[in-house]
């Protein structure tokens, strides 16, 4: 009697929209085959990634059609996952379980040092939790990279009836997507890491924002939620600690934290004028941590590894790892995890394997839609949030857009404003207005009939909006458009009027 | 009241009163929310109707008319505008004969675009209902349409 044989395929959106979803329709049935559906690692290019077991380890097949299935079976060219480059060049600590497990196995997530982090946190006092994460030096992942040891104090610090921890799912910048392999591919860590923040701030309810473009992400963390709740670790000192999903309706500023605030609160998604900030008065008028799901699932490492060890990793005011996720017209796309400090080009190179097939360099874009370009004569600089604080620039939540010969730099200039425009709250006039007004000279340039004086025009606008918009929807739109028209003045200028 | 929309509105009842989960809760079982609903949900949430118009118009989501039998959206975030998304959406607007935001005729599909489906690693986008369709080419549109009934 034969036995069926394991293999492992992905169940992340991408992977099933690279093709994993019709692999898996094909075989599910096969008598041979016994499909394990885990989460990706990442390498989105290989997608859709066949594995399968071997004394030696795992052995992958790439781009997998279902005519390959007897070559798998038979063990025949198949590569050993730890000498893909891609990955292996990678220093994988927050996504050291993808392609690993099953998302929803808490047994697996245990194994692999899953909950170590709660239980050291069980362990300490609040304060000494807090300590911890200030000697680690993290700072929030969603793109405002603020300390999160500070936050957690004035959290703690402030006397309420009910305090709560908001896990920002609502991942919008374009160009991003390692929140959403979180959420569907170890949501546990999440959980985890919202528990710790609960303890240490005193805490008694937790709500996950996500975007409703993420249907399979909000379906995978309900169920690990209710996996955790069924074996009793979705509690704080005896006491249940709720965590709820609330879904979103489209709105992009509804990940700038306090329009996400009110936005959980069922009203509209506008942003709130800040002090007082949400660790003071947040949800409800409650002290309110709400930290970016990567910043989340970074916590439960440095309760388990120790603040220490996660300080030693990256450069001066960078410490740590970041993930940074590669698209647009690279060769390779796909999330990487590595320290901070490299500098752009090694990313681009090392990791994204150099342009796709056809393609020449013309810009990479970093920290999604309000992120700067950069010009092939600027990919020395080195990934850390100084460097980019020096040149202008943010890495956001670590997007990164890589544009070819073919882009048209000032129909680009124009999405962005567009997108800008479509996006605003509508609560500061700079960013209601300078962001229609930004896109209709960027119309009238693309259509032959802007002027010179259009292009200063746009500078001034930018000016206005960086130093007088409420938050960073506003005060960043200008940068992407801006860097644009110095980094490709001639084709803005061939299209004005003469 | 609709015995529907009471029914529905009262799974979602919450102290403060949660507007956008009620539109939500209304939208996901009627496929739209009606015009002609607004006062009876402001009346069972205990709010004003200008409340819940202001949360009504704000969020994109939110439809005051009913979709075609599926709803398509052309994903135009950085990575699909890198990868030829204007091209997809100008094709599917001549196959379909629509604009943005209009149903083709017959009813079978909305058109429509978002602003990031976070598939960027397997662009362009184009998300059909629940399901994502990535690496797509204007060529494939074709076989992937007549999947939908």
């Amino acid at each position: 009697m034969s036995t069926a044989t394991r293999l492992y395929l992905s169940n992340d959106t991408s992977a099933r929209a690279a093709g994993a979803g019709a692999l898996a329709d094909a075989w599910s049935e096969h008598p041979e085959v016994q499909l394990i559906r885990i989460s990706s690692r990442g390498a989105f290019f290989l997608e859709p990634m066949v594995e399968r077991d071997t004394p030696a380890g795992r052995v992958a097949w790439f781009n997998v059609t279902a005519q390959d299935l007897p070559l798998i079976l038979s063990g025949t060219d198949g590569t050993p996952v730890r000498s893909i480059p891609f990955l292996a060049q990678q220093t994988r600590f927050t996504f050291a379980n993808f392609g690993e497990t099953e998302p929803l196995a808490l047994d697996e997530y245990q194994t692999r040092g899953g909950l170590s982090g709660l239980e050291a946190a069980l362990r300490i006092t609040p304060d000494a939790i807090i300590e911890e994460l200030r000697v680690s030096q993290l700072r929030g992942r969603g793109g405002a990279a603020f300390p999160v040891w500070n936050k957690w104090k004035v959290a703690q610090q402030t006397q309420a009836d009910e305090k709560y921890v908001v896990a920002n799912a609502d991942e919008g910048d374009a160009g991003t997507y390692c929140d959403r392999m979180i959420l569907e591919g170890d949501p546990f860590r999440l959980l985890e890491g919202m528990l710790i923040c609960a303890r240490a701030i005193g805490a008694g309810r937790g709500y996950v924002y996500c975007r409703q473009e993420y249907p399979a992400a909000a379906k995978t963390l309900r169920a690990a939620i209710q996996k955790t709740d069924e074996a009793e670790w979705l509690e704080l000192d005896g006491e249940p600690f709720p965590i709820e999903v609330v879904e979103g309706a489209g709105s992009y500023v509804c990940g700038e934290e306090t329009a996400l605030l009110e936005s959980l609160e069922g009203k509209r998604g506008v942003v709130r004028a800040r002090p007082p900030y949400p660790a003071q008065s947040g949800l409800y008028g409650r002290p309110t941590i709400v930290s970016n799901v990567l910043t989340f699932a970074t916590i439960p490492n440095i309760l388990s590894r120790g603040g220490a060890w996660h300080a030693a990793l990256g450069t001066e005011q960078s410490r740590g790892t970041i993930a940074l996720q590669l698209g647009g017209r690279v060769k390779h796309p796909g999330l990487v995890e590595v320290p901070f400090g490299l500098s752009l080009h090694q990313v681009l190179e090392q990791f994204g394997g150099g342009m796709a097939p056809g393609s020449r360099f013309k810009a990479v874009q970093v920290g999604g839609p309000l992120g700067s370009l950069f010009p092939a004569s600027q990919m020395d600089i080195p990934i850390c949030y100084d460097a980019f604080a020096k040149a202008g620039a943010v890495l956001g939540h670590g997007g990164i857009v890589v544009y070819d010969h073919e882009t048209d730099m000032v129909d680009l200039a124009r999405h962005f404003m567009a997108f800008t425009a479509d996006e605003s709250c509508g609560k500061c006039t700079p960013c209601r207005i300078g962001s229609v007004r930004g896109r209709e000279i960027l119309e009238r340039i693309q259509a032959g009939s802007g002027t010179i004086e259009d292009l200063s025009l746009l500078h001034d606008l930018g000016d206005t909006m960086k130093v007088a918009s409420l938050c960073a929807l506003g005060g960043r739109a200008p940068y992407p458009v801006l860097t644009a028209i110095e980094h490709f003045p001639a084709e803005f200028r061939a299209k004005l009027r003469t | 009241m609709d015995e529907q929309v009471k029914s529905i509105l009262a799974k979602v009842r919450s102290e403060p009163p949660n507007i956008l989960k009620a539109l939500l809760a209304l939208q996901e079982r009627l496929g739209h929310l009606p015009t002609e609903a607004v006062s009876d949900i402001a009346h069972a949430l205990g709010v004003t109707t200008a409340q819940v118009v202001g949360v009504l118009s704000y969020y994109p989501d939110l439809r005051l008319t009913a979709p075609g039998r599926h709803l398509i959206r052309v994903c135009m975030g950085e990575s699909c505008y890198a990868n030829g998304c204007g091209r997809l959406l100008r094709e599917l607007q001549d196959r379909l004969r629509v604009d943005v935001g209009e149903t083709a005729a017959g009813g079978k599909f909305t058109l429509d675009t978002m602003s990031c489906a976070g598939n960027c690693a397997v662009s362009p986008t184009v998300m059909i209902d629940r399901d994502l369709y990535g690496r797509l080419l204007p060529s494939q549109l074709d076989i992937l349409l007549e999947r939908y009934e």
